[in-house]
C-alpha cells in the first residue's frame, strides 16, 4: 500500500450537551482540520463523513453535516454510518487511487438528545436480543464480571485505569471527565450495574472530530512533520455474546496484526476502551507492555462523543507524533458492544 | 494503485411487498448466497463484505452490520457499512469496487438491502408525524419544472410507467409484474402528487441485491463471463440553497462526465448500449438522459417518445423494469449497478439487450443531490471497440 | 415465543411479530433557531444573509454553505411576509401511522417578496386546489398571537413556521408573470 500522512487534524470540545447542532459544531472542526492541514478546501478530492442516524434521531441526519463541509461546487463525498474513523479507512483506500491528493474524514455524534440505554439495545439482533432490551452497561457488565471471574481484572486495577484517564485528561482541552481522585474514593462508591461503578463508564457526550489525509508528495510538500499511516485494517467478531469469549478481544488482535503494529515498538496506543475493563483487555489483544503510554489523552473514559471517538483517537495519537514527538503510535476504534467490530491504525513520525 | 476490478457473481432476490418468509438475514443472505453460486466461490473465499442500506430507522436496527456479521460470512473479516441516502446502492458497490482496484483485497461481497415491511418507511421520512407526502411530494415540484422547461407533454411520463412495467414483466426479480399494463390505466390511476400518478410511481419493495467483486486473476478463474469495471465516479451537492437547480443538479452532470471520461466516453449516447438510471418516478427517465448529458436540454423527453428507450431501442433504458417495478430502497441502487452486469456478461435472461458490451449504472438519493455512477464492459476494451 | 405450528410451512404458522418501541429525543433548539421561533412567535419572519455572498437563508442556520462562513445576529435580515407561488405540486395523502391528513392538498414554494429567500412545503388556505397556479400572489396568514407556537420547530426542521402561519392566502392582486418562474426550480 502507498503511504498516506495524517497533515491535519481537529476535534471539539466534548460536552455533555452540545448548545449547537450537530452541523454547526461540525463547522469550526473540519475548518481547523483544512487550515492546519496547509491545504485549500478545494484542493480535496475526497470527503467521507461518519455519523448515525438513531443518535441524532432522524433519518438522513447526516444529509445536514455536508453543510459543515462546503459541498458547493459539488464533491466527491461518501458516508458510512460507523464512527469516523471508519470513514478515514474509506478516505485511505480513496486515496491508494493516487489520482486524488488530499482527502478529509471526519465523524460527529451528539448522544445528548437521547438515552443511550434505550438506543443500543437497536444495535443488537433485532428477533433474540433488542425485545431482552440490554443496553451497553449492562452488556458490558457481564464483559467485566467475565474477566473478574477468570481473573484476568480486578476492581482494584479498573478505578486505577480511571483515575490514570482523569488525571491525563486534565491536560486534554478537548476532555469532559477531568481531575484526580484515588482509587481508593472510587471504590468505595455503589455500583451503577455491578460490577461497574460510575468511573467505569463514559461520560454520554456531544463532538466531532476531523482528519485531513494526503499522498506522500503532497503530504512532503505542505507538511513539515507528516503522520503516516503504516499501516490500518479492521475486524469484527460473531454477534451473538454467547458466540464468543467476552475476555478476548479477537478481532482486536487479528486488525493490529494485519495493520502490522509488531513491525516495530509503540509509545503510545490510543484506545476505544468505553468502559474501564476495556483497556486491559485492549492491551492484551494488541500486546502493549507497560512501556506503552496509553490513553495520553484521557480516552473515551474521558470524552466519549459517539462516531467521533475513535477518529479523535486517530487524531490524538497523530498529535502525540507531531506536537510530542513520539515516534511510533496506535490508534484503535470500535463499534458494537463489547468490543465487537475494531478498527487499529498504526501511525509514524519521519 | 489502480488494477482492473471485474464482477464476477450476481445476486438478487424476489422482490416483494412483503418478504415476510424471511429475517434480516435471512433476506440477505439469499442475495449474497446467489452471488457466490454464480462465482462459484464459497464463504471462505470472500475477504472483505460492504454492506449498505437506507437509514436505520426504516427496519428500527441501528448499525445491522453488527447483527449481521455472522449471516454475512464477515466474522474475521472486514465489513463496512455505507449510507449515503438513495444513492447507498450504488456509491456501496463502488466502496466495494475501490477495495479491488487499490490491491487491498481480491474478493469482496458487496451486499445492499432495504425490508421495507419491517418497518414504515412512510412513517420514517415523515419523521412520525403528519402531513408527510414521502419523496414523492419533494420531487414533484421539480418534474413540473423539468416539464414547463423542456416543453414535455404529460403523457411521457405514462410512456415510461408502462415501458419499465413491462420490461420487469420479463425480469423475474421484480416485484411488480404487469405485462399488460396500458397508458390509460397509468393516466387514469390516482394522482399522487401532482403529475404523478400510482402507476408513475415506484413500489415499496422487501429485497437484496448482492455482488463478488474481483481482480484480473479471479476473473479468469470465473466459470461464467466477467463484468469489467471501465470507470467509478461519486458526486455530492448541497441539498438546499437559494439559486439551486435540483432539476439538473450540478452534481450529476459532473459526475456523469467524470464516468464518461474514466471510461473513455466521447459519446455516451452512440457509446453506451444500455442504462440502468434511477428512476423512481416515471419522470426521471427523462430528466436523467438530460441531467447526465446523454441527451441534450429538451430531448431527454423526445427519446422516450420516440421508443429510443424501450428494451429494442437505440438507447434502452432499465431494461430490469428498474425502480418503478422494485424498490427496496437501499438495494435499488446495487440493482441498477449489477443489472449493467448483467447485461454485459449477457446473462440477463428474457430482458436481456442484445449484444450488450457497453453498460452505465446510476444511483441517486437525498433532494437529489448524491450521485453514484459506474460504467461496466463486456472486456477491458469494450468502449474502444465502439469508436 | 415459538409458534405452535404443527407443520413448519403451516399458513397458521407466525411468521411476523410486531415489536413497537418508542424513543424520546429531547434537543434544546439552538441560539439561531431560538432566535427565529422568538421571532416567529412575534409575527416575523427573519433570515441570515451571507455577508460573503448575499445569499438569504430561511431560517438562518448560523453558517452560509455555500461561502463556508459562520453567520450571527449581525447578518440578521427580517424578510417579508408576502410572496409569489413559484412552484407547487398537489398532494395524495399516503395513510400511514400517525399521517391525519384525508383530502388532496397544495404544497407550495412561496418566493418572499424583496429577495430570493423561499418557503417550501408551504400549505395554502382559502382557495381550491384547482385554482392553484405558478405566479399567484400570496400573503401569511399568522394565527393569533396567543395561539401560536414553535413547538415543532426542531434544528432540523429548517424552514418550518406551521406553528405560527396557518398557510398561505391570494391577495387577490395580479399575478406575477409565470414565464418568470416556469422551469426554474428556486430553492
Ligand atoms: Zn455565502
Amino acid at each position: 500500500m502507498d503511504d498516506i500522512a495524517i497533515i491535519g487534524y481537529a476535534q471539539s470540545p466534548s460536552q455533555r450537551r452540545a448548545e449547537l447542532t450537530e452541523p454547526q459544531f461540525l463547522f469550526p472542526v473540519i475548518s481547523e482540520a483544512i487550515e492546519r492541514a496547509n491545504v485549500e478546501r478545494r484542493d480535496i478530492g475526497f470527503t467521507c463523513a461518519g455519523s448515525c442516524d438513531y443518535l441524532s434521531g432522524q433519518t438522513f441526519a447526516f444529509v445536514m453535516n455536508l453543510e459543515a463541509v462546503g459541498a458547493w461546487p459539488p464533491i466527491s463525498e461518501s458516508h458510512v454510518e460507523m464512527d469516523g474513523a471508519w470513514a478515514l479507512y474509506e478516505a485511505w483506500v480513496r486515496l491508494q487511487h493516487g489520482d486524488i491528493d488530499v482527502a478529509l474524514a471526519f465523524g460527529s455524534g451528539k448522544s445528548s438528545p437521547g438515552d443511550p440505554s434505550e438506543i443500543y439495545p437497536l444495535q443488537l439482533d433485532p428477533y433474540t436480543l433488542t425485545p431482552l432490551g440490554a443496553d451497553p452497561v449492562s452488556m458490558a457488565a457481564l464483559q467485566a464480571r467475565a474477566m473478574l471471574d477468570k481473573g484476568t481484572i480486578t476492581e482494584q486495577e479498573m478505578a486505577e485505569i480511571a483515575v490514570r484517564s482523569r488525571t491525563n485528561a486534565a491536560n486534554n482541552p478537548y476532555a469532559q471527565v477531568r481531575g484526580s481522585g484515588d482509587v481508593d474514593t472510587l471504590l468505595r462508591e455503589p455500583y451503577v450495574t455491578a460490577p461497574l461503578r460510575r468511573h467505569d463508564l463514559p461520560p454520554i457526550s456531544d463532538g466531532a472530530s476531523a482528519v485531513v489525509l494526503a499522498t506522500a508528495d503532497k503530504a512532503r510538500a505542505v507538511c513539515e512533520r507528516p503522520v503516516w499511516i503504516r499501516g490500518i485494517d479492521h475486524r469484527i467478531e460473531p454477534h451473538q455474546p454467547g458466540m464468543r469469549d467476552l475476555t478476548e478481544s479477537i478481532s482486536t488482535r487479528q486488525a493490529g496484526r494485519h495493520a502490522g503494529i509488531d513491525h516495530g515498538p509503540v509509545e503510545v496506543a490510543e484506545l476505544s476502551a468505553t468502559f474501564s475493563h476495556q483497556e486491559k483487555l485492549l492491551r492484551e489483544a494488541l500486546g502493549l507492555g507497560d512501556e506503552v503510554q496509553v490513553n495520553p489523552s484521557g480516552g473515551a473514559l474521558a470524552a466519549n462523543p459517539v462516531m467521533a471517538v475513535g477518529l479523535a483517537r486517530i487524531a490524538e495519537a497523530a498529535r502525540a507524533i507531531s506536537e510530542r514527538g513520539v515516534s511510533r503510535a496506535l490508534a484503535h476504534a470500535t463499534s458494537g458492544q463489547c468490543l465487537q467490530q475494531n478498527l487499529v491504525c498504526v501511525l509514524e513520525g519521519a | 494503485m489502480s488494477r482492473p476490478a471485474a464482477i464476477v457473481g450476481i445476486g438478487q432476490t424476489k422482490h416483494k411487498k412483503r418478504r415476510d418468509d424471511v429475517s434480516l438475514p435471512g433476506l440477505v443472505r439469499e442475495a449474497a448466497q446467489r452471488a457466490l453460486d454464480d462465482a462459484e466461490l464459497g464463504w471462505t473465499d470472500i475477504d472483505a463484505v460492504v454492506l449498505g442500506k437506507a437509514p436505520d430507522p426504516f427496519e428500527g436496527v441501528m448499525m445491522p452490520e453488527l447483527s449481521m456479521a455472522d449471516a454475512l460470512g464477515a466474522v474475521g473479516k472486514p465489513i463496512m457499512r455505507v449510507h449515503t441516502a438513495g444513492s447507498v446502492g450504488g456509491s456501496t458497490a463502488l466502496v466495494a469496487t475501490h477495495l479491488v482496484q487499490t490491491g487491498i483485497h481480491d474478493r469482496v461481497l458487496t451486499v445492499a438491502y432495504e425490508k421495507q415491511a419491517e418497518g414504515n418507511a412512510q412513517w420514517g421520512l415523515a419523521g412520525g408525524r403528519s402531513g408527510g407526502m414521502g419523496a414523492g411530494g419533494i420531487f414533484a415540484p421539480w418534474m413540473r419544472s423539468y416539464m414547463a422547461r423542456a416543453g414535455a407533454p404529460e403523457h411521457i411520463g405514462w410512456m415510461v410507467a408502462v415501458k419499465d412495467r413491462r420490461n420487469a414483466a420479463k425480469n423475474p426479480y421484480a416485484h411488480l409484474q404487469m405485462p399488460n399494463l396500458t397508458i390509460d390505466e397509468v393516466k387514469d390511476s390516482p394522482m399522487l402528487w401532482d403529475p404523478i400518478h400510482w402507476h408513475e410511481s415506484c413500489p415499496s419493495s422487501d429485497g437484496a441485491c448482492a455482488m463478488v467483486i474481483t481482480t484480473e486473476d479471479g476473473a479468469a478463474r470465473s466459470p461464467h463471463p466477467p463484468a469489467w469495471v471501465l470507470g467509478t465516479a461519486m458526486r455530492s451537492e448541497l441539498g438546499t440553497f437559494p439559486g439551486r437547480d435540483p432539476v439538473r443538479p450540478q452534481a450529476g452532470v459532473e459526475c456523469a462526465h467524470l464516468v464518461y471520461e474514466a471510461a473513455g466516453i466521447r459519446d455516451p449516447r452512440q457509446q453506451v448500449d444500455i442504462a440502468e438510471l434511477y428512476v423512481p418516478f416515471s419522470w426521471y427517465e427523462p430528466m436523467w438522459l438530460e441531467g447526465h448529458d446523454i441527451a441534450g436540454p429538451g430531448e431527454g423527453w423526445r427519446m422516450v417518445e420516440s421508443g429510443e428507450t424501450q428494451i429494442d431501442g437505440s438507447f434502452p433504458v432499465n431494461p430490469s423494469g428498474g425502480v418503478l417495478s422494485s424498490n427496496p430502497i437501499g438495494a435499488s441502487g446495487m440493482l441498477r449497478f449489477a443489472e449493467t452486469a448483467l447485461q454485459v456478461r449477457g446473462r440477463a435472461g428474457e430482458h436481456q439487450v442484445p449484444d450488450a458490451t457497453v453498460g452505465l449504472a446510476q444511483a441517486y438519493g437525498g433532494a437529489a443531490q448524491y450521485f453514484a455512477m459506474w460504467v461496466v464492459g463486456s472486456t477491458l476494451d469494450a468502449v474502444d471497440q465502439k469508436r | 415465543m415459538t409458534p405452535a405450528a404443527t407443520e413448519p410451512d403451516d399458513d397458521n404458522s407466525v411468521k411476523m411479530m410486531d415489536y413497537f418501541m418508542q424513543l424520546e429525543y429531547r434537543e434544546p433548539l439552538c441560539p439561531v433557531v431560538r432566535r427565529y421561533a422568538d421571532q416567529l412567535l412575534e409575527g416575523r419572519l427573519i433570515g441570515h444573509q451571507c455577508p460573503s455572498c448575499g445569499l438569504v437563508y430561511l431560517p438562518p442556520r448560523g453558517y452560509c454553505p455555500i461561502c463556508v462562513v459562520e453567520t450571527t445576529d449581525a447578518d440578521e435580515t427580517v424578510l417579508s411576509d408576502r410572496g409569489t407561488v413559484t412552484n407547487y405540486t398537489v398532494v395524495t395523502p399516503v395513510q400511514y401511522y400517525g399521517q391525519h391528513e384525508t383530502e388532496p392538498f397544495v404544497r407550495a414554494s412561496v418566493t418572499l417578496d424583496g429577495g430570493n429567500a423561499t418557503m417550501n412545503l408551504q400549505d395554502l388556505v382559502d382557495v381550491p386546489v384547482d385554482e392553484v397556479r405558478v405566479g399567484m400572489r400570496v400573503a401569511a396568514v399568522w394565527k393569533p398571537k396567543g395561539e401560536r407556537s414553535v413547538a415543532d420547530i426542531s434544528n432540523r426542521s429548517w424552514g418550518s413556521a406551521e406553528g405560527c402561519i396557518d398557510g398561505w392566502r391570494p391577495t387577490g392582486e395580479p399575478d406575477a408573470p409565470a414565464e418568470q418562474f416556469l422551469g426554474k426550480a428556486t430553492f
